[in-house]
């Protein structure tokens, strides 16, 4: 078995098994539970047209994921180092590139199980209204460049400065960021700054695809421009975690 | 199966090693000495090609770790000091799963036989999580010995374990290298391990081999030097001494003197010298030199007295 499948699978099993796995799930599940709840709920949020809702519950998913990325990928250089287990794994047989593909691919698993975990809440909101195949569908497809693609960067600067802390916090940063415009409201998309953020922005351009797709209906060739810069995202962000994949900060210490 | 020639290493500009010498070969166990921060880690990360080199020589089982690291780790075991593990991994399923990193076939009897010598047979199924510190080491031991290495690297092995585990941990290597093919790198600092162990010996300090050669060869040197304790009535002038006398320091009511190898006086004509000099001997006792004397020659830190007097 080639090496990054090993590590890919105990990634994999570890976010089953390991305790930290099972409360990340609980707490995706109970974010997704409330936000659903309040949807239906809510006495405002109950009149909103169904088709906002399935988008919000998109959007409420991809951040999530997004949210999910940052913290495996920090973790994934950065957190092994400080727990002593890179070590022994840098002097495994491992090529750099095996470490990074496996740590990417169990990124790739646990963002196919928040959205096999997310399929039942958006049937459950938006089974009555159009769209909802879209929206599962533009949220597999965009969703997974924009989430693999922050999950990189987050690797990235977890084997650059070797801190889980300093990496998450960069990436937390850099997604507030990347989410700002689209929080501020349509007032500023709507000037020439927010139409630049918008075009280079790749959470813009899945939450517009969302936004195209779910509520506009609007045909997959609309949406060729945006997926082209996530994947250009996704390109992007793994680039740079493979130059730092092989160059990795790690440091001596005592046993743990 | 290492050749190691004068190499030097920087990390974030600053020089690390400054000139290491290294041979291993078949057979030999080889006890890496040095204090703390002197540079053996790094050492055993050039080795592995986890470390970029600024310049010398590295050749690891015939190959340049820098060229063909993963192929050279394939046939070396290793213990890094911070062996960690997956504690949600019972410790035959995290073997299983790190023999296939290695490519390693190793079946369940294997498996079992090795955490049985490691003393680990009862707990093969039990979690890391619960293992005590003492129990990952023999399991990180476990790590190291699976794939059947033709190079054995051990980064203090036996630091924190109790008589029994350290006795098993000796055993177990004593096991390993008596095969003859394989070599063992042993990093430590207990000169314990050492003396039981090691046939070769490397003291490097502040990133420089001060010495390499063969344990025996460093003992016999060392005894044709002469070290003495003196009982002395009161404490000496240790600015006024006879050619080829230095003085260590006081210990425990006795003051240690060496007196220099090609000294061409007797020592009974030495002791004479000093009596003159005001040095009231009651008693004097010629002293053989420890590995943990010779260790402390080797790294400076016996002579901190003797420089202080010289001041």
């Amino acid at each position: 078995m080639k090496a990054h499948w090993t590590i890919a699978g105990k990634e994999c099993v570890q976010m089953l098994r390991s305790q930290r796995g099972l409360w990340w799930l609980l707490a995706l599940t109970s974010v997704l539970s409330a936000f659903s709840f309040l949807l239906v709920s809510n006495t405002e949020l109950s009149l909103l047209d169904n088709a906002q809702v399935v988008y919000m519950m998109a959007g409420t998913v991809l951040a999530a994921g997004a949210l999910l990325a940052a913290i495996m990928g920090s973790d994934a250089y950065a957190g092994e180092n400080e727990r002593g287990t890179l070590i022994p794994l840098l002097c495994a047989p491992v090529a750099s590139s095996d470490l990074l593909i496996g740590k990417t691919m169990g990124l790739l698993a646990a963002w196919g199980l928040l959205l096999t975990v997310a399929t039942p809440y958006l049937w459950a909101i938006g089974a009555s209204g159009q769209n909802l195949w879209e929206a599962w569908f533009y949220l597999t497809l965009f969703g997974t460049p924009v989430v693999l693609g922050v999950g990189c960067l987050a690797m990235a600067l977890s084997a650059r400065t070797g801190s889980v802390l300093a990496s998450l916090l960069s990436t937390t940063i850099l997604l507030m960021l990347a989410a700002s415009p689209l929080l501020i409201g349509p007032g500023l998309r709507g000037t020439a700054i927010g139409r630049a953020l918008d075009a280079i922005n790749p959470l813009a351009a899945a939450l517009n695809t969302f936004d195209s797709v779910i509520i506009d209906s609007e045909p997959f060739s609309a949406q060729v421009t945006r997926l082209l810069l996530v994947a250009a995202w996704l390109g992007l962000c793994f680039m740079l975690s493979r130059q730092s994949a092989a160059n990795i900060h790690f440091n001596t210490g005592k046993i743990s | 199966m290492i050749d190691i020639e004068n190499l030097r290493l920087s990390i974030d500009g600053k020089e690390i090693l400054r000139g290491i010498d290294l041979h291993l070969q078949p057979g030999d166990v080889y006890g890496l000495l040095g204090p703390n921060g002197a540079g053996k880690s790094t050492t055993l990360f050039a080795l592995l090609g986890l470390c970029a080199y600024a310049s010398g020589r590295v050749v690891v089982l015939g190959g340049d770790p820098a060229q063909d690291a993963a192929s050279i780790r394939r046939y070396v075991g290793v213990m890094p000091e911070k062996a960690g593990f997956y504690d949600w991994m019972s410790a035959t399923a995290y073997l299983k799963w790190y023999a296939r990193l290695y490519g390693c076939a190793q079946n369940d009897q294997g498996r079992a036989r090795l955490l049985e010598k490691v003393g680990l047979g009862t707990e093969a199924h039990r979690r890391i999580g619960t293992f005590s510190r003492g129990m990952k080491q023999r399991l990180a031991v476990a790590r190291a010995l699976m794939p059947n290495p033709k190079l054995l690297i051990l980064d203090e092995p036996t630091n924190g374990l109790d008589p029994k585990g350290r006795r098993r941990i000796h055993d177990l290597l004593v096991e390993f290298a008596a095969v003859g093919k394989a070599g063992v790198l042993l990093c430590t600092h207990l000169l314990d391990d050492v003396d039981r162990l090691c046939n070769r010996i490397g003291i490097i300090s502040n990133g420089f081999t001060r010495f390499e050669g063969s344990l025996s060869g460093l003992m016999g040197e060392q005894e044709r030097r002469r070290h003495y304790r003196l009982r002395l009535e009161a404490a000496p002038d240790a600015d006024n001494l006879p050619t080829g006398v230095t003085v260590l320091g006081p210990e425990g009511g006795w003051w240690r003197v060496q007196l220099r190898d090609r000294a061409t006086e007797a020592p009974s004509a030495i002791w004479g010298a000093l009596w003159h000099r005001g040095w009231r001997i009651l008693e004097i006792r010629a002293e053989a030199l420890s590995l943990e004397q010779i260790y402390m020659r080797h790294t400076g830190q016996e002579h901190a007295y003797a420089k202080e007097v010289a001041k």
